[in-house]
């Protein structure tokens, strides 16, 4: 087994990853078994499973009815990460949609899937190629045959629960099974897909990293329901799992330690970067191929603070496209109180999906959509709604028990186009704990994707009818969705792209970006497993170049 | 034309009759290799090849590893004949003449008849795949390692007479403990052991410490032991490993279920009942109430449930905030389960309210892992490497009390306890003196080895 040296607080290694969440702890996973030497740096620190549990626990109602998932993370003073309740500075938000942009993303060894919904969608083969298809947004340098043997491979790395029922598949366009079949509905999801399926809107399973039966170490999923913001028994995927799956195998993890400078020979070969420890003391790891995976905006940050004589606009930056074509799956919520018992809030959190909105002719004009049935309990939303009737005693225990029986959120995602003006930039006022720039963004949802809003109002209010709806509500101002992407976009042209088919940069032979940075286009689904499948794709790439 | 069927037919059927006679050797052989569990120790879990060996069996003595027992000419047992089989089934010598240490439980499957062994060697060498691996040797420390000094602890402890049925007893009590005494070699793990490592006869069955695990006292006391467990209970247990509000199998015993007891007839089954029924009471001193008695106790240091934490800042590593985060989520806050006790209750549960926090300590460090009928149980575990999370040895030592005192007895257990438990359970005295006085120990061990072997040979001389 190869171990990174280290000399004097430096450290050199063959590989040097930046970021341990998901993607980065998939390549350096594959690299140490490969038999490289591996570091990775993660600016936040390693997290105690049990202590963000039992912050989850002690938060206010307010923050549990505001789903507060940031919060209950411990966060480095180095590495500060956004805060809503109540909300820090960190990003800076401008442009028309700004407010609906507001991301959550953890820093801390493993990254952010310690708090996700472990969904693992993957693109639709026509997601690949918009424009030639729709006339719309871009084309990826790649089709969806070239990805399918990585996304298997990272449906296997993360323990991918899905239905393998080929009429329940999204795409089904598949070459192998799930690694175990769909998680079983609950009585929410049959109810609906009994009342939807036959004006099609295909209410299907929603594959997911989590199975209920024991699957590798990792124990069956019990239902705890609370995915966000931690799963309390190790259950749901966590990117901390490969993780440790890779430091078992030899690779060294440095937890707080902040890159902040990449330097860059003649040739612009990347020689080193350097990084700031929790006692602000700088050292460099140097190595011969480099991984900044740090999620879609904290990567770009990275380039553009690392500018250096060579790069005066930023590291990869020669198409001054780093930090352009932010994208997220800009979404909104519907709820109501249905005429029949859905029970929602057993099992995960998100369980089905209706895909039946998610492609057709009608995205040449206007944006797809996905609409989550939303399987977080409705206690607490009952319970809010109830104590505002003022209800007291048996009458307010009814009420709640009503409301948490029939009430209903429905989760809808919308496709944004990658737009260059959708972009982030350094700030010139607002500085880190380290004294690093904080990010500024400004964002537009754009034509394409408001005009796909009001087609899905009508979609919801067909669903509602179906239900004898009372109580319908569709939320006006959008929300964020956490999956950001698109800023340092795939392409084949260095002039409009920053990275090419394996997310290695035009600009530096041996500098790989992958994940969600990286895609081209948002489809409507969840991005983790394509931001995964793309890691698997660079880390092959990478054994191929070392 | 239907004639003629049935003239091929008869054919056929004769043609098959001396082969259905092999094969059934074969089939039996089969069962019975599940009957005596040869698959725990001699298959590597989860990637290991069938009985391929590279499986370590922790002893006091340190690692003894289970070796290759396929018919593989060059690394297992394929140059065996059935005397060189039987020799170290049942008197644990090797052909080369080496002996083996009694983590093989030669001293049992001595009981085994003359057909049994036939069947099982009939079963190895026909239907095991040779797999041509070749499985670590054992490195015990001195003296440990002079395993020729296992004769004279043979001539002491090795009973190598067959079974011999009891004809006061029914047949069904018969086969009951020709399978505990012998194929499924209960006293291996269950009999207390004596300064050599020997089962201590008097005491059968009466419990055993096996490093990080403790073998519970499976006589009939109904306090100390399972005298008060139903039929209906002690099948199910040994069929599936659980009986809710009562006991969970883990360590090696859940490996015992997984691989052997779950795939025994009914019938094998119910004869096991029947002979541990009649085991000879032996009671633990001191002992007074059951290990699957205990209640959740109310008041106290603390109370259970999340009342006590909610709104505090209570230090991570307190017992009920470890609890809390780390157990309830699937155990309840107030140890009571989930509703269908696929996760069990913590009261009410042998390994929380055992004598000793033995099993509880080994439960949290190793997990539980046990698989019956497609059916997986999976605890994970919360030693280093933990899949969930790893806990310091003060965060275990404070949940174990917590949970000992909520849940159980009411014992507290020390961070020294866990420490203990982490370097594989407590050491037998042998371990101990040898541990402290190495040379002495070696010296009176050889010593005392040589004098029983000499004192026992010479009354054999006189016919004593």
């Amino acid at each position: 087994m190869k171990k990174p040296t280290f000399n004097n607080g430096d450290v050199e290694a063959d590989v040097i990853v930046v970021g341990s969440g998901v993607v980065g702890a998939l390549v350096a996973n594959q690299l140490v078994a490969a038999g490289h030497s591996v570091v990775m740096l993660e600016a936040g620190p390693r997290l105690k499973r049990s202590e963000v549990v039992q912050n989850w626990r002690n938060a206010s109602f307010e923050r549990r009815l505001g789903s507060d998932f940031q919060g209950p993370y411990p966060q480095s003073p180095h590495a500060t990460a956004p805060l809503y309740f109540p909300a820090n500075d960190y990003v800076a938000l401008t442009g028309p949609d700004a407010s609906s942009f507001r991301q959550g993303f953890i820093k801390a060894v493993g990254g952010t899937t310690w708090h996700w919904a472990a969904s693992c969608w993957r693109h639709l083969p026509v997601d690949f190629k918009m424009k030639s298809a729709y006339g719309v947004g871009r084309d990826w340098p790649i089709a969806y045959a070239d990805i399918e043997s990585y996304y298997c491979r990272a449906e296997e790395a993360l323990g991918v629960s899905g239905p393998n029922d080929p009429q329940r598949q999204s795409p089904r366009e598949r070459s192998r099974p799930y690694v175990a079949d769909m998680i079983p509905w609950g009585h929410g999801d049959s109810t609906f897909a009994e009342v939807v399926n036959p004006h099609g809107y295909n209410l299907v399973p929603i594959p997911q990293g989590r199975t209920i039966q024991p699957w590798n170490e990792r124990p069956a999923c019990c239902g705890n329901n609370n995915c966000q913001p931690i799963c309390p028994i190790g259950a749901m995927y966590n990117g901390i799992h490969t993780v440790d799956a890779a430091e078992k195998k030899g690779a060294v993890v440095l937890e707080e330690a902040v890159v902040y400078r990449i330097d860059t020979d003649a040739q612009n070969t990347v020689t080193a970067v350097h990084w700031y420890d929790r006692d602000r003391v700088s050292h460099k790891a140097t190595g011969r191929q480099f991984v900044i995976a740090c999620n879609a905006l904290e990567t770009p940050r990275l380039l553009l603070l690392a500018a250096n004589e060579q790069n005066p606009t930023g590291i990869a930056n020669g198409s001054d496209q780093v930090g352009r074509n932010m994208m997220d799956h800009s979404g909104f919520h519907c709820s109501f109180i249905a005429d029949r018992p859905i029970w929602l809030g057993r099992g995960p959190a998100q369980s089905s999906c209706m895909v039946g909105p998610r492609d057709g002719s009608f995205r040449a004009d206007y944006s797809a959509n996905k609409i989550i049935l939303n399987n977080i309990s409705r206690v607490p939303v009952a319970t809010q709604q109830a104590l505002a009737l003022g209800l007291v005693g048996d009458a307010l225990d009814a009420e709640i028990r009503r409301r948490a029986v029939y009430g209903v959120d429905l989760s809808i995602s919308l496709e944004p186009l990658p737009d260059p003006t959708n972009r982030l930039t350094l700030s010139t006022s607002r500085v880190d704990g380290l004294g690093l720039a904080c990010p500024d963004i400004h964002y537009s949802l754009g034509d394409y994707a408001r005009k796909g809003y009001d087609k899905a109002c009508e979609q919801l209010r067909h669903i509602g009818s179906l239900f004898n709806a009372e109580e319908f509500n569709i939320t006006t101002a959008l929300n964020a969705n956490n999956h950001i992407m698109g800023s340092t976009i795939m392409g084949s042209d260095p002039r409009d792209s920053v990275v090419d088919e394996n997310c290695r940069a035009h600009d530096h032979a041996n500098l790989w970006l992958p994940g969600g940075s990286a895609m081209v286009s948002a489809s409507v689904v969840n991005s983790t497993l394509t931001m995964a499948a793309l890691g698997l794709k660079t880390a092959d790439a990478i054994e191929r170049a070392l | 034309m239907r004639a003629a069927a049935l003239v091929l037919l008869a054919a056929a059927w004769a043609l098959c009759v001396p082969l259905a006679h092999a094969d059934d050797a074969v089939e039996r052989g089969r069962y019975l290799a599940t009957a005596g569990d040869c698959m725990a120790c001699h298959t590597r879990p989860t990637d290991g090849k069938a009985y391929a060996g590279g499986y370590a069996i922790a002893s006091p003595m340190g690692q003894i590893w289970a070796s290759n027992i396929t018919p593989s000419v060059k690394f297992g047992i394929g140059s065996y004949s059935e005397a060189d089989f039987e020799r170290a089934v049942r008197q644990g010598i090797r052909k080369d003449g080496a002996r083996l240490y009694p983590a093989m439980p030669y001293t049992a499957y001595a009981k085994l008849s003359e057909q049994d062994i036939h069947d099982l060697y009939a079963y190895f060498m026909a239907e095991v795949k040779p797999v041509d691996e070749v499985s670590p040797s054992t490195d015990l420390p001195f003296p440990f390692n002079m395993r020729f000094s296992m004769a004279g602890w043979n001539l002491l402890f090795l009973d190598d007479a067959p079974f011999v049925a009891e004809p006061a007893k029914d047949a069904q009590w018969n086969r009951g403990a020709y399978l505990v005494e012998g194929l499924e070699h209960c006293g291996s793990c269950h009999t207390p052991r004596g300064l050599l490592m020997q089962e201590k006869s008097s005491q059968a069955l009466a419990g055993g410490s096996l490093g990080l695990w403790y073998a519970p006292n499976i006589t009939s006391d109904p306090v100390s032991g399972i005298g008060a467990w139903t039929d209906q209970e002690i099948t199910q247990y040994l069929k599936t490993g659980k009986v809710s509000g009562k006991a969970q199998a883990g360590g090696g015993m859940a490996e015992a279920i997984t691989h052997s007891l779950s795939k025994l007839t009914d019938e094998d089954i119910a004869s096991i009942v029947t002979y541990l029924r009649t085991v000879p009471p032996v009671a633990d001193a001191g002992m007074t109430r059951s290990a699957s008695s205990w209640p959740l106790r109310e008041g106290g240091a603390t109370t259970a449930g999340e009342a006590r934490l909610r709104g505090t800042s209570l230090p991570l590593d307190d017992g009920q905030v470890v609890y809390d985060g780390s157990c309830a989520s699937c155990h309840g806050s107030r140890g009571e389960g989930s509703a269908d006790q696929y996760y069990p209750s913590l009261t009410h549960n042998s390994t929380v309210g055992a004598a000793t926090p033995q099993n509880l300590l080994a439960t949290i460090l190793s997990g539980v892992d046990r698989e019956v009928a497609g059916e997986h149980v999976l605890m994970p575990h919360f030693s280093t490497g933990s899949y969930v999370q790893p806990l310091t040895d003060t965060e275990i030592a404070n949940v174990a009390t917590y949970v000992r005192q909520q849940f159980g007895p009411g014992d507290s257990v020390s961070v020294d306890d866990v420490k203990r438990a982490r370097a594989g359970g407590p050491a037998p005295l042998l371990m101990t003196l040898t541990t402290y006085g190495l040379p002495v120990a070696a010296v009176l061990f050889i010593g005392l080895m040589y004098w029983l072997w000499r004192r026992r040979a010479a009354r054999r001389k006189r016919g004593l």
